[in-house]
């Protein structure tokens, strides 16, 4: 019966998702590729003409960069692309919880939110030479540097998200006899799950910028590596540099995608209609 | 089967408490239907909290089948105002929900109960498929999921057109009498007072009391909405508001 009643589920959610069929999607996608490019070919027309040199490679240059230097790119892709994804989870599995417990669990809340406030607006970029000393060189260190930064970005998220749950759907589940846990597991967790895709997406940008901070600090770290390392290596020779900086905007496109279907699946509620009356 | 003693119920701590109820005392009988009207903000809805066992009271005491209710039990359910249903939840998990948090999901479920309702066609949507009525149902089919021997409903009505909240007083009316359960209905409407209760319970402004108790012998059929005897009663509940 439970499988019956998950099909159906999944079979409104296909056919919704079909009123936007895939061809559609990657149409968009592609659509938005193609009307950057001539954007960046324009820009880097006018700066050349107006600059006498090109300072700006022209999109068809860079193309050919990623081409040529394929191999060598996609190492340095999967690099960044594991450190990112790791870090993220290393966030949302501290920051997340943390965060739900500060949000609903009104005394704690009480004691922590004002080092929440302390801590949350100093730039983390000033932790960056203290977690060098502490984590040394290497791949932990990338790793806590984006992570320590997207903690508090989805700490804050989540603390707020749950402060937001409806008080009628915490009492209803209370009211049949709900144990603390029950009211976790049935209400502020799927309650707050789309704001944490939210925060999740936000975290995509901010951590991409911390990890061509973490991946271009240290010039004398044997492990470099991963996307910002290469733009960093190729800085004064543009086509190349570009080509790496098409592969970190691939990378933040590929993520951003997987948290949408992501959401798609988990807060599938959101996406199926409202009747009115 | 309920008795409530002199009870206060409070919001807040020392000085800075602020009262909602202020020494009621009732007594409702088994299969009983009760209903509790007074004007928004008087400290009704606080009161059947603290019958389900959501609010604590600050003195007095509330007992339900002999035993003092000191929180939630599996025999009391309470109907919010906007069904309460959780909207990530289908119709069947929502309806189910009572029964899974009981731990007697899967062995009993509350499909029967949704058929009955007229519910069977929709219990893979989500409540925001559903119109305000249906939605309503929902709450009630998760209510009666457990076989509640005490049905406590607040406001369940509220926000509903004129038709459709009659239907479902209708719907109230005929599951109190085919289970037998004892209600307790908290309402600012006077006719629905005066169509479900048997008798009602006049609040005061807060922080709530008694102010007056009116009999309503002959309710209990769905032709009662509109006899002499309806206009009579919403005539003297009207009186008794305006006091």
């Amino acid at each position: 019966m439970k499988d019956r009643m998950h099909q159906a589920i999944w079979l409104r959610v296909l056919r919704r998702l079909g009123s936007r069929t895939v061809g559609w999607h990657i149409g968009r996608y592609l659509l938005s590729i193609v009307v950057l490019l001539l954007v960046w070919w324009g820009v880097s027309a006018i700066v050349e003409y107006v600059k006498g040199r090109a300072f700006l490679p022209n999109p068809v240059r860079a193309i050919y960069e990623v081409w040529r230097l394929g191999p060598m790119l996609f190492r340095n892709f999967w690099v960044s692309a594991w450190r990112l994804v790791l870090a993220i989870s290393i966030a949302l599995s501290l920051g997340y919880p943390l965060g739900l417990l500060i949000g609903h669990e009104r005394r704690l809340d009480q004691l922590v939110s004002p080092m929440i406030y302390i801590i949350y607006p100093i730039p983390q970029v000033a932790f960056i030479l203290p977690l060098f000393l502490i984590f040394g060189l290497g791949n932990p260190v990338k790793v806590a540097i984006v992570a320590s930064a997207l903690f508090f970005q989805i700490l804050v998220s989540a603390r707020g998200a749950a402060k937001l749950i409806d008080f009628e759907h915490v009492i209803s589940v209370r009211s049949a006899g709900a144990s603390s846990w029950q009211i976790y597991r049935h209400v502020v967790l799927p309650s707050t799950l789309p704001s944490i895709l939210t925060s999740l997406r936000v975290s995509v940008g901010l951590g991409m910028a911390f990890l061509y901070i973490a991946e271009t600090t240290g010039s004398f770290d044997p492990y470099r590596g991963g996307l910002g390392s290469f733009i960093d290596s190729n800085i004064y020779s543009g086509a190349q540099a570009f080509a790496g900086i098409m592969a970190m905007a691939l990378l933040g496109m590929t993520l951003y995608i997987i948290i949408e279907i992501i959401e798609r699946i988990v807060c599938r509620w959101k996406h199926i209609g409202h009747k009115s009356s | 089967m309920i008795s409530v003693r002199d009870v206060i119920v409070e919001y807040g701590r020392g000085t800075k408490a602020v009262r909602a109820v202020e020494d009621v005392s009732l007594d409702i009988d088994r299969g009983e239907s009760l209903a509790l009207i007074g004007p928004s903000g008087c400290g009704k809805t606080s009161l059947l909290f603290a019958m389900a066992g959501l609010h604590q009271t600050a003195s007095g005491t509330i007992g339900i089948g002999g035993l003092p209710v000191n929180g939630p039990r599996k025999e009391i359910a309470l109907i919010l105002q906007n069904a309460g249903l959780l909207p990530w939840k289908t119709v069947l998990q929502n309806a189910n929900l009572s029964l899974l948090l009981n731990k007697e999901y899967p062995e009993k479920t509350a499909d029967a109960v949704l058929e009955d309702l007229g519910l069977g066609d929709v219990k893979n949507r989500f409540p925001s498929e559903l119109s305000e009525g249906m939605k309503r149902r929902v709450g009630v089919a998760r209510a009666l999921s457990t076989s509640p021997s005490v049905m406590l409903m607040d406001e369940p009505l509220a926000s509903l057109d004129t038709l459709t909240k009659e239907r479902i007083q209708d719907l109230f009316l005929e599951l109190w009498k085919q289970h037998q359960f004892t209600l307790v209905l908290v309402t600012h409407d006077i006719e629905e007072a005066a169509f479900l209760g048997q008798r009602i319970v006049v609040l005061t402004e807060c922080p709530a009391h008694i102010k007056t108790v009116v009999d309503n012998p002959d309710m209990g059929n769905l032709a009662y909405r509109g006899t002499e005897s309806f206009l009579n009663i919403v005539g003297q509940l009207r009186e008794a508001l305006e006091e």
